[in-house]
């Protein structure tokens, strides 16, 4: 059909509006200064130690928040497709991992001060009936852990919900065959399943890993500028009522448009070699 | 932009204000006015030089000539009536003068752009500002771009020097200052002054409004703190090295102080302007009983200054407005709207606050060692902050 790409075209416009543009400006106003004129002087901002340190926990909250929400994440779905499951466990985890993963912002760092602050419900639950004190015990949801935490809330469900349909493509034919040529159980993973498992559950967790990445609301709702993300940072820059220099902003988001585009190449080498077993 | 320049903040400034609507009966109208400055001509001078004068013009002549001349008119940027009163003194300028005020969307109008639309009156487009509310950095650009006139009212003398353009391009209306607002249901004994937050008891309870780096309100909270601790409007750093301490002791939270954690207990102690604390005072009706207390040794200001469009196109209307909003009258009606006029000290040490508002305030002798510091300092504290605030 030649007029085919008629279809594609809203999707088009409305990447390169949105996506697109917005990158090919970011860069721009990263090479240039306040008067248009081009220079690399913006980048000496990353060398700054709080700007260095914003690019190291920002990297870490997502590495740690990917590793963790890839592994309870793949081993709910795992469990909740197994033969030996109940049956009704499947639509609710997916629907609820639905709903979840798509809660953020905010009202995400709001339900949890609620929940897990100092005078959160659970917090003071603990402490008045059980005399457990969490904050004795050193938790603080206002750390890095705490913030890492709460993006667990989301990061989880999203890797069910990406697995759900990787573990449904791993064919019971592949088992059985296996089997009936004298395997056991950890042969099959070791020589069947992990091989083809493993780059769906890589790619899932570098999408995990850009998700926390970008994330803004949650971690500046939460404790302010008390977490360093560049993320943060990059806010103050252009969103506060006391500095205003967006070139330097965009010379932060530029080092993240970097690394969430390394991410993304990997992502999809991942995703071909995916795709020659899972269809 | 201005310590208050901050739109979510204007509005929060006078939901409240609003809602006490007409709980106050002032006497005080445009008859004490005149008794107060308009006998004092002397010699008749042309109204070309009044207009080129720098005040105060005489009250009755204002008032004769905005009828006459400008017609009863007054184009107004910058003044939502929600806003630290307004309405009351729109709707007092219309009972007093009959002056009508033309502001509509320009009420909303950010310091920048009230200077930016006097800006474009010069090639003759648009809406033509006559007065503006703004923040004193654009105060400062007002001045430095030569769009505003000097004119003195005839109460300048009782506003604070740091306040106002000494040669009367603008003038201070109204300020807020940084203030202990204390959930008394999860702290019993409230702090009285800066060296109390270090007491144990307040571990996990003190907050501020925001990340210092950006956000004025909580920028002010950490300066505040330098001059209780040997800093000063020139130094941020002891109230940064103040704010390190209460980390490091656990008495610092990272919760923001917004209504919903001071509501809670989330954050006990919030450090943070006194106009917001005194509004969620008002708000929470003693569910939990909020106390507001203004630290002693350490407390700044943020202000905003009137300032009267050099281009304006009915001067008599803007010199009475800037008249209305010094005077007695116009001065509660900020004070209504819990924003301290800028006469306040003055006024209350004359007598000049009614009761009923006076016993829902601090009280005035809790202000008289806040300070105000200039754009300039200001942007030293600011890079100071960027460079050395850790998280």
């Amino acid at each position: 059909m030649p007029l085919a790409w008629l279809g594609v075209l809203p999707f088009l416009i409305f990447a390169f509006v949105f996506l697109g543009l917005p990158t090919v400006l970011v860069v721009i106003g990263a090479f240039t200064d306040a008067n248009a004129h081009p220079t690399l002087g913006n980048f000496s901002i990353l060398t700054q130690h709080n700007v260095l340190n914003a690019y190291q926990t920002s990297i870490a909250i997502s590495g740690v928040s990917a590793v963790g929400g890839a592994v309870v994440g793949f081993l709910l779905a795992y469990a909740a497709l197994h033969e030996a499951s109940y049956r009704w466990i499947r639509p609710i985890l997916v629907t609820f991992s639905g709903v979840a993963s798509n809660f953020a912002g905010v009202p995400l760092a709001y339900a949890f001060i609620s929940t897990l602050g100092f005078t959160g419900t659970l917090t003071l639950l603990l402490n008045n009936v059980f005399h457990i004190s969490l904050e004795q015990m050193g938790f603080s949801l206002y750390t890095f852990w705490g913030l890492a935490l709460i993006y667990l809330y989301f990061q989880i469900p999203l890797m069910v919900l990406l697995m759900v349909p990787t573990i449904q493509g791993l064919r019971r034919e592949w088992r059985e065959a296996s089997e009936s040529l004298g395997a056991s159980t950890a042969q099959f993973w070791l020589h069947v399943g992990l091989p083809i498992l493993t780059p769906p559950v890589l790619a899932a967790s570098l999408l995990l890993f850009g998700n926390a990445f970008g994330a803004y609301a949650t971690a500046y709702a939460l404790a302010q500028g008390g977490i360093n993300l560049v993320s943060i940072l990059i806010g103050y820059f252009v969103a506060g009522n006391i500095s205003f220099e967006p070139n330097a902003a965009d010379a932060m988001a530029s080092g993240m448009i970097v690394i969430m585009t390394f991410c993304i190449l990997v992502f999809s080498v991942l995703q071909r070699r995916t795709s020659r077993w899972i269809k | 932009m201005g310590p208050l320049d901050d739109r979510l903040k204007r509005r929060e400034f006078l939901a409240r204000g609003a809602r006490w609507g007409g709980g106050l009966v002032l006497s005080t109208a445009a008859a004490d006015l005149l008794a107060a400055c308009g006998s004092t001509t002397a010699a008749p001078a042309s109204d070309q030089q009044l207009l080129s004068g720098s005040g105060p013009i005489p009250l009755d002549i204002l008032k004769s000539r905005t009828t006459s001349v400008d017609k009863g008119v007054l184009n107004a940027t910058g003044i939502p009536p929600e806003w630290a009163d307004y309405q009351d003194i729109l709707d007092g300028m219309q009972k007093n003068f009959s002056v009508t005020v033309d502001y509509k969307a320009q009420a909303e109008f950010s310091s920048a752009q009230e200077i930016q639309a006097i800006k474009s009156t010069i090639s003759g487009n648009g809406f033509v500002p006559d007065i503006g509310d703004v923040g004193p950095a654009l105060g400062v650009t007002a001045v430095q771009e030569n769009l505003v006139v000097a004119y003195k009212n005839a109460n300048w003398k009782d506003v604070p020097d740091l306040m106002k353009e000494s040669s009367g391009k603008y003038c201070g209306e109204y300020y807020g200052v940084q203030a202990f607002v204390v959930n008394t249901k999860v702290v019993t004994n409230v702090p009285a002054d800066w060296a109390d937050l270090q007491k144990p008891e307040y571990r996990h309870k003190i907050g501020i409004d925001g990340d210092p780096r950006q956000a004025t309100d909580a920028q002010m909270a950490v300066w505040s703190a330098a001059l209780a601790n040997g800093g000063s409007v020139d130094n941020i750093q002891p109230g940064i090295d103040f704010f390190n301490h209460l980390k490091s002791s656990g008495n610092y939270t990272p919760a923001r102080s917004d209504k919903a954690h001071m509501q809670t207990g989330e954050v006990g102690i919030g450090i943070f302007w006194d106009y917001l604390g005194l509004g969620f005072r008002d708000s929470f009706a003693g569910n939990p009983d909020i106390k507001v207390v203004i630290p002693p040794s350490g407390s700044l200001a943020g202000y905003y200054v009137a300032i009267v469009s050099k281009y304006a196109k009915h001067p008599w209307a803007a010199r009475l407005w800037n008249e209305y909003i010094m005077s007695d009258e116009g001065q509660l009606f900020y004070l209504k709207g819990y924003a301290h006029p800028a006469r306040y000290l003055a006024m209350a040490s004359a007598g000049k606050i009614p009761a009923d508002l006076a016993a829902k305030l601090p009280s005035s002798d809790q202000y008289k060692n806040v300070k105000f510091v200039t754009p300039d300092q200001q942007t030293k504290a600011k890079d100071a902050l960027a460079a050395n605030w850790t998280g």
